[in-house]
């Protein structure tokens, strides 16, 4: 038999580009999707060719066309949320290159924001999912339990009295394995210096700015919270680093876990609102993600919406606070200050997601290393994808995580680079997993200065440093050795 | 069975056309000018001829729109007189226009002369068509404008089709404004020598019109440039230091042994190796395949005479016409086609090369479009 | 009818499980392409990585006459990947291979799912480029540009794919494996490399395209100029041609155009001027500038108001990107509308405009005009707002304008094909025999209507659903087909 060659469904044609009303919404009440914003999506496809997990499964209802489409349905109550829907919006990465691509202005970032507490409130999740989840965020916004998991020995040991952690080692002791497996070195000195609570600048005042030092940061890449407060103090900023400061909920936020996050945003807000200060600053590309989203995140939240609205327009990273203080007119004080010693060699940055595609800072970054002389940018191919980092993604998702984490290092050693750039732990992180793989490279010259001269790297993809922007400016300012990590 | 001398229609309209298709039974060969008679497969006998060189002359031209319609039968020389009246023209120089071909034989030979390198042939030009099927079902694709999508594109599966699924009655061009400026640099030498001159010419930015490689001793390239009057003078200088010892302008009738080596006109061809062409028992042969491959390939043919597209792929071949299914096997050892044009009335040689791979589909066209397969029978033997 | 399990076990043992999608949530998200008005849920989707797995699958539908759909990326904008009901879709995004770029011919070898970007960026580093460039060229296949014979702003110097493709690699409705064309421009017989091109998915699946390939040239020049009418912008296109140039590209948009594209982009429109052209010129040093200073000079003779050239390559990419993201933009500035494709030939370009603003202000409802001025291939915009009820009446005003277009000596489509969108119109362009020949050279190809049915030729049943728009059905009353 011949099917019949006719479409079923709405007539063919039709220029209707909405699914009617089938059920009431799978989405309950508190912050569903905006049916404006679903509206929104055109079905162009500009953003598949930007989808990590598009490129690397073909697949639709992986791409973000297909995650909204999705979305619709479920607010149309024609599926679900549980099954496929919450396993293709687990899938996401959450790096938002499809905004950044995006024709129509599609807040896609908006729509994931509000779908992911909504699985989480609303799906229950295997037993495996839910121990794993409670673990990661029992251990990682605290930095009292980050620091004792940083001393030697097993985490197990160290954090008995967590109960979540207690409970995931009792009955997935696999799991927890793998999670300290992506935990970094560190010294334990490292692990335990404190920021100092005021650092002057370095001459005449160009600004006054507070710190968000961060938990993983804190901990895992101190040296670059201290190369943050000596590069601005360098360039003429006054840098509080308020002692009391806890977790921003940035990881919360893009997991969805909501409750606690907007908890954490508050404590942040609390914290730092009453600072006389021009900018709270942040190197770290996701904490400058979310907390440039509170003022939408407590919008409907009376006692706090103003309070969050002036507080994130007061954030910045320190990117930018650093190309600002370089493009204002030599009459006001503008341009790079500190002295800079050379350091010559091929530098790649790598644009983290949270910066470029969430906060659309992608030359401020660029414009701060050209300051460094003798310093030669180059490009990473596929700049515009994720490295597989993404939050705690590569901890949840680690197969995709993987791909895309030796898609990325395969194309950052194709730059050449003598030394690696990137604004976000978890993009170190990954990037430091995935790039020795490459073995030695080709072509490992490197040429120049004496001081601040970027190690040849002719010993294999490991012996790259690999560094936040910061690091690199401060070995430049302070005329040091570029350090390794 | 014997059969009465075959009839010869000329129909004058396209309605004509579609009568003398339903009148007339049986098998129909259909002829525009003659140009092209003994090309390809050889006709089998048929009932009748349909000579559309009657149905003749411009429907209508949009000189503002580029677009000329035509009947199928008008010479393309004629055409090309009143188009230039509008500074404009249809961008094909095949070689036998000059003998009068006309724009439906044109299309169902799938023929191009050298500047198909930039424009390319019939397929390129044709935006719509009008033909008669063998059941007198006038049909029509395409239309009036360049852009267009709108259902099959019957024009393309009539070019080259050499009448099988039934005569083009109305053909729709698209027209190039004429150049300025033209002008042609030489270069004295043999195919593999010409052939790495290309290779460096088309990696250049000249733009080349037409690229084309004549037998002869040693042999010539000729390289065609268009543009401005102005400017077209300093293009032909950096041609000429491109291409190196012994380039030089010429003039435009350099062109005109091109077109004689085309159409394998007997004597006038001196071979690759210098013999003499064997007039009288020439057999032409048209040839295509991957540019780089083909100086090697004329290395191997036992030429009398080529003409070579150097950057296209695509030449036309004189050889004994004992040699011709050693030209079919040679292209087709190279992944190249080729089909037998002019060659001596009695020569029982094939005139197609391997069969491709899609012979089963274009015989399954063929019995839904001809099921009784009326028209020009023959032509595709041996293959169907 | 849905298929039956054993069918679905042979597509899993032809592709493994993982590339058979049945699940309906995940099926779901392939019920259409870029035109969203038409939504079928497929009943199985499958995707596999490998030409001959493509054959596979095909082989299957074929020997169970199971209807099958390929899609690419689902960009296409006439509906032409719109599944079918109880068939299957053959996705071919993951056959991404660039199989081969050789310099020395000038061509690539490709797979279907490689994207229109990816040949050029291929081949840029031995300074050639593939000339079609669909404003979706970051995310269309080759395989959808050769479907529907894609155009693009700079097909009025260098054509559509259908001149630059050498030969395919196609699977036929009945699995078999065919090349069509060759390595030359020199065919055997019949150009049915050229009929398969532009025929929307309706003769086979493409599994390997070889495509010419340009040596980039010397140089370009972009101008992106402001006129006080579109009027005057149309008499410039007309005086350029008049000029015997041939320019890369000219492109020409309206105010409300304009103001979502550079809503989107910021790529430096001027959001005060009604109408603004693009035109590029390409080719040697010595043609361009000397083309350029004309095409200027006709620029200001017809009162041009604001003349800018691009002064960098990254200033041409910014016009090139503010008009590439046009349509898509049109979202920012409307919460529905109507992509139109129509073609008129362009001494008529001023006539259908205003006919066009003259139907528009009748339905009440705005229509923003991008188009490509040179070939007159127009895509007129119908702004309209679903919630508000003004669906029927945009899609009337949008078939009304297309059919203006065949009206007016043009085409119902200049480059996103006819697909099920505009498949009820074709007997507005087409007689009932050229419709029934067309669909006989389908039948040469897909004997048992299994490839992509439902697309291109209009049906009884497509086309019969809308009340009192083609009824009863032309190639119905001639006989030839009948209602099932």
């Amino acid at each position: 038999m011949t099917s019949t060659p006719e479409t079923d469904g709405t007539p063919t044609g039709a220029a209707e580009t909405k699914i009617p009303q089938q059920a009431p919404s799978a989405f309950d009440a508190v912050h569903p999707p905006q049916r404006e914003l679903l509206d929104d999506c055109v079905h162009c496809g500009f953003c598949l060719p930007t989808c990590p997990t598009y490129v690397l499964w073909g697949e639709e209802m992986d791409s973000p066309r297909g995650r909204i489409l999705l979305m619709d349905l479920a607010e149309k109550g024609d599926i679900s949320l549980d099954g496929p829907f919450t396993e293709h919006m687990d899938n996401c990465l959450g790096c938002m290159a499809c905004v950044t691509a995006c024709p129509s202005g599609v807040q896609y970032d908006k729509l994931l924001e509000s779908v992911r507490p909504q699985i989480e409130r609303n799906v229950e999740r295997s037993r495996t999912d839910q121990l794993f989840r409670d673990a990661i965020f029992a251990l990682f916004p605290y930095k009292r339990r980050l620091r004792a998991a940083a001393l030697p020995g097993a985490l197990y040991q160290k954090l008995r009295a967590v109960p979540a952690i207690r409970r995931l080692a009792d009955r997935l002791p696999g799991r927890l394995a793998a999670m300290e497996s992506l935990l970094p070195p560190v010294t334990v000195r490292e692990a335990f210096a404190t920021l100092p609570v005021h650092t002057p600048a370095v001459g005449p005042r160009r600004a006054r700015v507070a710190l968000l030092s961060g938990c993983v940061q804190d901990v895992f890449f101190h040296r670059v919270n201290e190369a943050t407060v000596r590069v601005l103090s360098a360039e003429g900023c006054d840098v509080l680093v308020p002692r009391d400061q806890q977790c921003c909920g940035a990881l919360e936020v893009h997991a969805g876990r909501e409750e606690s996050a907007l908890d954490r945003a508050r404590r942040t807000i609390a914290r730092f609102e009453t600072l006389d200060v021009d900018a709270v600053v942040t190197n770290v590309a996701g904490c400058g993600s979310s907390m440039k989203d509170y003022g939408h995140l407590l919008a409907d939240d009376p006692a706090w919406a103003e309070r969050a609205r002036a507080f994130s327009a007061r954030c910045r990273d320190v990117h930018e606070v650093l190309a600002d203080l370089y493009a204002r007119p030599e009459s006001e004080d503008g341009g790079p200050r500190a002295p800079r010693t050379p350091v010559s060699g091929r530098v790649a940055y790598h644009d983290a997601c949270h910066l470029g595609h969430a906060q659309g800072v992608r030359n401020q970054p660029r414009e701060v290393l050209r300051t460094i002389p003798e310093l030669e940018l180059v490009d990473i191919a596929e700049a515009s994808l994720c490295c597989g980092s993404a939050g705690i993604y590569n901890m949840i998702m680690p197969d995709a995580a993987a791909e895309l984490g030796e898609r990325k290092a395969g194309k950052i050693r194709d730059a050449r680079p003598d030394v690696v750039v990137t604004a976000n732990p978890g993009c170190l992180l990954q990037i430091a997993k995935y790039l020795p793989g490459g073995g030695a490279t080709a072509d490992g010259t490197t040429t120049g200065g004496s001081t601040g001269r970027a190690p040849a790297v002719d010993a294999g993809w490991g012996d790259v440093p690999l560094l936040h922007p910061v690091q690199l400016l401060d070995a430049s300012i302070r005329g040091a050795e570029v350090p390794h990590r | 069975m014997t059969r009465a001398a075959p009839t010869t229609l000329r129909p004058t309209t396209p309605a004509e056309v579609r009568d003398a298709v339903l009148d007339v039974p049986g098998r129909l060969a259909i002829s525009g000018a003659g140009t092209a008679r003994h090309w390809a497969g050889r006709p089998d006998a048929v009932d009748a001829t349909l000579d559309l060189s009657a149905l003749s002359g411009v429907i209508t031209h949009n000189p503002g729109d580029m677009t000329v319609s035509v009947h199928a039968g008008t010479p393309l020389a004629d055409l090309q007189a009143e188009l230039a009246g509008h500074g404009q023209r249809l961008a094909l120089d095949a070689a036998r226009a000059g003998r009068g071909a006309t724009v439906g034989g044109l299309v169902a030979t799938a023929d191009a002369g050298p500047s198909a390198l930039i424009y390319g042939g019939m397929r390129d030009l044709v935006i719509g068509t009008t033909s008669v099927l063998a059941d007198g079902t006038m049909v029509r694709s395409g239309g009036h404008v360049i852009k267009n999508v709108a259902g099959y594109d019957m024009a393309k599966l009539l070019h080259g089709s050499y009448g099988t699924f039934g005569p083009l009655v109305e053909v729709v061009l698209r027209l190039h404004p004429v150049a300025k400026a033209t002008a042609c640099v030489a270069v004295d030498g043999p195919v593999d020598d010409a052939a790495e001159r290309v290779l460096a010419l088309m990696a250049s930015p000249l733009e080349p019109i037409a690229v084309e490689w004549l037998s002869g001793d040693p042999g010539r390239l000729l390289v065609r440039l268009e543009g401005g009057t102005s400017t077209l003078p300093a293009r032909v200088r950096r041609l000429v230091e491109l291409l190196g010892d012994g380039a030089r302008e010429v003039g435009p009738d350099a062109w005109d042994e091109h077109a004689a080596l085309t159409t394998g006109e007997p004597g006038r061809a001196a071979g690759v190796g210098g013999a003499a062409g064997a007039a009288g028992r020439d057999a032409v042969v048209r040839i295509g395949c991957a540019p780089r491959s083909l100086a090697p390939l004329l290395g191997r043919l036992p030429a009398t005479a080529v003409t070579a597209g150097l950057a296209t792929g695509v030449a036309t071949v004189t050889v004994h016409d004992a040699s011709v299914t050693d030209v079919h096997d040679a292209v087709a050892a190279a992944g190249g086609t080729s089909v037998l044009r002019d060659r001596p009335a009695d020569l029982d040689a094939p005139a197609w090369g391997a069969a491709p791979s899609a012979l089963p589909l274009l015989t399954a066209i063929k019995n839904q479009l001809d099921p009784e397969a009326r028209f020009a029978p023959g032509r595709f033997a041996p293959w169907m | 009818m849905p298929l039956a399990a054993p069918i679905r076990d042979e597509f899993v043992a032809l592709l493994g499980e993982r590339d058979v999608l049945s699940d309906p949530v995940r099926t779901r998200t392939y019920e259409c392409d870029g035109l969203t008005g038409s939504r079928v849920v497929p009943e199985l989707v499958l995707l596999p990585r490998t030409a001959d797995d493509v054959a596979g699958c095909v082989r299957v539908c074929a020997r169970h006459r199971i209807p099958f759909v390929a899609r690419g990326a689902g960009t296409g904008l006439s509906g032409g990947a719109l599944p079918v009901a109880d068939g299957v879709v053959i996705g071919l995004n993951r056959l991404n291979r660039v199989l081969e770029v050789d310099p020395e011919n000038r061509r690539a070898v490709l797979e279907p799912g490689v994207t229109n970007l990816e040949i050029t960026a291929a081949a840029a580093p031995h300074g050639l480029y593939y000339a079609p460039d669909p404003s979706s060229q970051q995310v269309c296949t080759i395989g959808g540009n050769v479907a529907e014979n894609s155009g693009g702003a700079h097909c009025l110097k260098y054509g559509f794919t259908t001149n630059h493709v050498l030969s395919l690699e196609v699977v036929l409705p009945d699995g078999s494996v065919v090349t069509l064309g060759s390595d030359s421009a020199e065919q055997s017989g019949p150009d049915l490399r050229g009929v398969f091109l532009g025929s929307e998915g309706t003769l086979g699946i493409v599994t390997k395209i070889t495509v010419r390939l340009l040596r980039t040239p010397e140089v370009m020049r972009t101008l992106l100029a402001d006129f006080p009418s579109v009027a005057a912008g149309g008499q410039v296109v007309s005086d350029i041609v008049a000029a015997g140039i041939v320019p890369a590209a000219v492109e020409m948009m309206d105010a409300l155009a304009i103001e979502a594209a550079e809503g989107a982009t910021g790529a430096g429109y001027s959001l005060d001027t009604p109408a603004a052209l693009v035109v590029e010129l390409d080719g040697t040093v010595e043609e361009c500038e000397e083309q350029f200073a004309q095409v200027k000079e006709i620029c200001d003779r017809h009162g041009c108001t604001r003349l800018h050239v691009a002064g960098s390559p990254e200033e041409r990419a910014n016009i090139w990107r503010g008009r590439k993201a046009a349509f898509a933009a049109v979202g920012r500035i409307s919460p529905d509308y109507i992509v139109q494709d129509g073609v008129v030939p362009r001494t008529r370009l001023s006539e259908v405009l205003e006919r066009i603003e003259a139907m528009g202000t009748e339905a009440g409802l705005r229509v923003a005009n991008v188009f490509h001025a040179g070939d007159g291939n127009l895509h007129p915009l119908v702004l309209f707002s679903a919630a508000d009820g003004e669906t029927e009446r945009a899609e009337r005003l949008s078939a009304g304008i297309a059919e203006l277009c065949v009206e007016m000596g043009g085409s119902l489509s200049g480059e996103h094909g006819i697909g099920t969108d505009k498949a009820c119109s074709m007997p507005a362009m087409f007689g009932v025999d050229d419709l029934a020949v067309m669909d006989r050279v389908r039948a040469g190809f897909d004997p048992d209507h299994i490839c992509n049915p439902g697309k291109l030729l209009p049906t009884p049943r497509l086309c019969g659903e809308k009340p009192g728009r083609y009824r009863p059905h032309p190639l119905e009353e001639a006989g030839l087909i009948e209602r099932l």
